[in-house]
């Protein structure tokens, strides 16, 4: 385990899931710190300013980034692109965090380069136990090989 | 024969004298007498015998005279008959020295005629010559048809399975077109089910979190308060999404019907539907110079309503709204948009305001569906009013475009056929 808390960003411009988020990590045996954004506009000002200031300051690169896909300004799709396009943003593991499941966007996602995907449950219990989980994987260095099987992240699943 | 006459008679005479010598030697000679009487009697017969016999002779002789008479006669009538006929032989000699200039001048045609076939007969070997070419080449060219007429047997078979091909496709077009019938039925039977028992569940949780909220609220903790009055703001935002998803699929169900309308009519409804927040803002809406145009009335007024809503909704905090409406006639050229005709006269209708505006990049972004330039917390909405806006515009078969700076106010331009 480690001391320094992982550093998370949450890019959501829904107030209610931020809340939720937020209450999922709390008294969670893993240290976070999250920052949220509220649209894909703010999360891409924040990324390449990271991205650029890199060599002076040697500011590091989050852990990991939970992307919801509609957001104002611009979408998570949009940012996801954007991260792909960056040799060094590139490495960030990106967990798209959407309402809707569709087949064919999910496709998509998985070849523009996000590492999961995962369908927010209805339950906060659910909702809790799947973004610890995600955490877990990525915090504990076990994450899943990078397959469209392993794509969507499920409860049912290991 | 009157010679041999003459002498009869002198032979007669000298008897007699004779006999007057002999009486007297009578008796001597009476003897000699009856004798010579009887042959006298005799001769005398053969006298008249020869008579008759002279007579007969002479007769014929005068019948001789009349037929050498006669034949003297036909001499004559040969003899003109002669005459006549060496007259004819000058004639015909004359004639045959003619016939013979005339054979002579046709011998000497039939030389050149002769001439003329030999020329003739080369030209005809040469044509003969030019019609085996030819033969030759329309057997080629024979060949070559038949080639072509393969071809264009495998054409028409080609043709043939095409046309099956296009019948099939017909056939199968029909099928879709039908399907697209049974298939809006469908949506117009979901629009319904989205319009009534969508919400119903939908407004049991309202009701549900009123009772809660009104009748337990002192058993309450604040974070239970804060969690019941956000799923009532939830249930809220569901209802306005339903509401305004229902508007705009019956943009696109709905039938078409053009008529003459009167601009200001049209904005003095919405002004008054938006009066309260007309005067929450302090806004000033100035229309003018608004006439008829031909459009789809309850269309339009759902367009109006949104654009000047969107307008007082996005106004700066501390300036009064101002909305200006106006509507000039132009030619498509002025309009420099691709959509358009050239030559075709429009409507162009602008409503601008002094809001926040938006940065010019999202200009084509806020009439896609869902598409929001703010958190929902900051301005409320669903993103479907400005996509309301375009299918109505193309409903007109028109355009509309957005011009803005941030700050600065937003100007949108609309051009509708004339």
């Amino acid at each position: 385990m480690s001391i320094k808390p992982l550093n998370i960003l949450l890019a959501d411009d829904d107030m209610d899931d931020c809340t939720f988020f937020k209450q999922a990590l709390i008294d969670f045996n893993i240290p976070t710190l999250l920052t949220t954004l509220q649209n894909g506009e703010q999360l891409m000002q924040l990324l390449s300013s990271i991205n650029k200031l890199n060599g002076l300051k040697s500011l590091p690169l989050p852990d990991m980034l939970f992307l919801d896909l509609n957001m104002p300004r611009k979408n998570g799709s949009e940012c996801l692109s954007e991260i792909q396009q960056s040799n060094k943003l590139k490495k960030l593991p990106v967990i798209v965090f959407s309402t809707s499941y569709e087949k064919e966007v999910v496709n998509n996602l998985y070849q523009n380069g996000a590492h999961y995907f995962i369908r927010k449950p209805a339950e906060f219990s659910q909702l809790k136990k799947i973004i610890r989980k995600t955490v877990s994987f990525i915090a504990n260095g076990n994450t899943p090989e990078r397959t469209r099987e392993n794509f969507v992240i499920s409860l049912q699943k290991g | 024969m009157a010679k041999k006459i003459k002498s009869n008679v002198e032979e007669l005479s000298n008897t007699q004298k004779e006999l007057v010598f002999q009486k007297s030697e009578k008796e001597k000679l009476a003897a000699e007498l009856v004798i010579a009487k009887k042959e006298l009697s005799f001769l005398k017969k053969e006298k008249e015998k020869r008579l008759a016999e002279l007579g007969i002779a002479n007769k014929e002789l005068v019948f001789q005279d009349e037929e050498k008479g006669k034949r003297a006669a036909e001499l004559g009538i040969a003899n003109i008959e002669l005459a006549f006929q060496d007259e004819e032989k000058g004639k015909r000699a004359e004639e045959l020295g003619i016939a013979n200039i005339e054979l002579a001048f046709q011998d000497e045609e039939k030389g050149k005629r002769a001439g003329e076939l030999i020329i003739a007969n080369k030209e005809l070997l040469f044509q003969n010559q030019e019609k085996e070419k030819r033969a030759e080449e329309l057997i080629i060219a024979n060949e070559e048809l038949l080639f072509q007429n393969k071809e264009k047997e495998k054409r028409a078979e080609e043709l043939i399975i095409a046309n099956k091909e296009l019948l099939f496709q017909n056939k199968e077009k029909e099928k879709r077109a039908a399907e697209l019938i049974i298939a809006n039925k469908e949506l117009l039977a979901f629009t319904y089910i989205s319009s009534h028992d969508l919400q119903e569940p939908l407004r049991k949780i309202q009701t549900f979190v009123t009772i809660i909220l009104e009748n337990e609220s002192k058993n309450l903790s604040e974070d239970g308060k804060y969690n019941f009055g956000r799923m009532q703001m939830a249930a809220g935002r569901m209802q306005q999404l339903i509401d305004d998803l229902l508007a705009f699929s019956r943009i696109t169900t709905t039938e078409l019907k053009f008529e003459k309308t009167s601009l200001s009519n049209i904005i003095d409804q919405v002004k008054a539907e938006l009066k309260d927040t007309i005067l929450e803002k302090k806004a000033t809406i100035e229309a003018s110079e608004l006439g008829f145009v031909n459009i789809i009335p309850f269309q339009f007024r759902q367009l109006m309503y949104n654009l000047i809503s969107n307008a007082l909704k996005f106004s700066q905090p501390d300036i009064p709204s101002h909305i200006l409406i106006k509507s000039i006639l132009v030619k498509g050229s002025a309009a420099k948009n691709k959509k358009l005709s050239f030559v075709k006269d429009y409507c162009h209708i602008t409503i601008k305001d002094n809001g926040i505006g938006f940065e010019p990049h999202f200009s084509e972004r806020i009439f896609e569906v869902f598409q929001k330039l703010h958190g929902k917390e900051v301005y409320g909405g669903t993103g479907i009013g400005l996509a309301i806006v375009k299918k109505i515009i193309e409903n007109h078969n028109g355009v509309i475009t957005a011009t803005s700076q941030l700050k600065k106010g937003a100007s949108f331009d609309i051009y509708i056929p004339a």
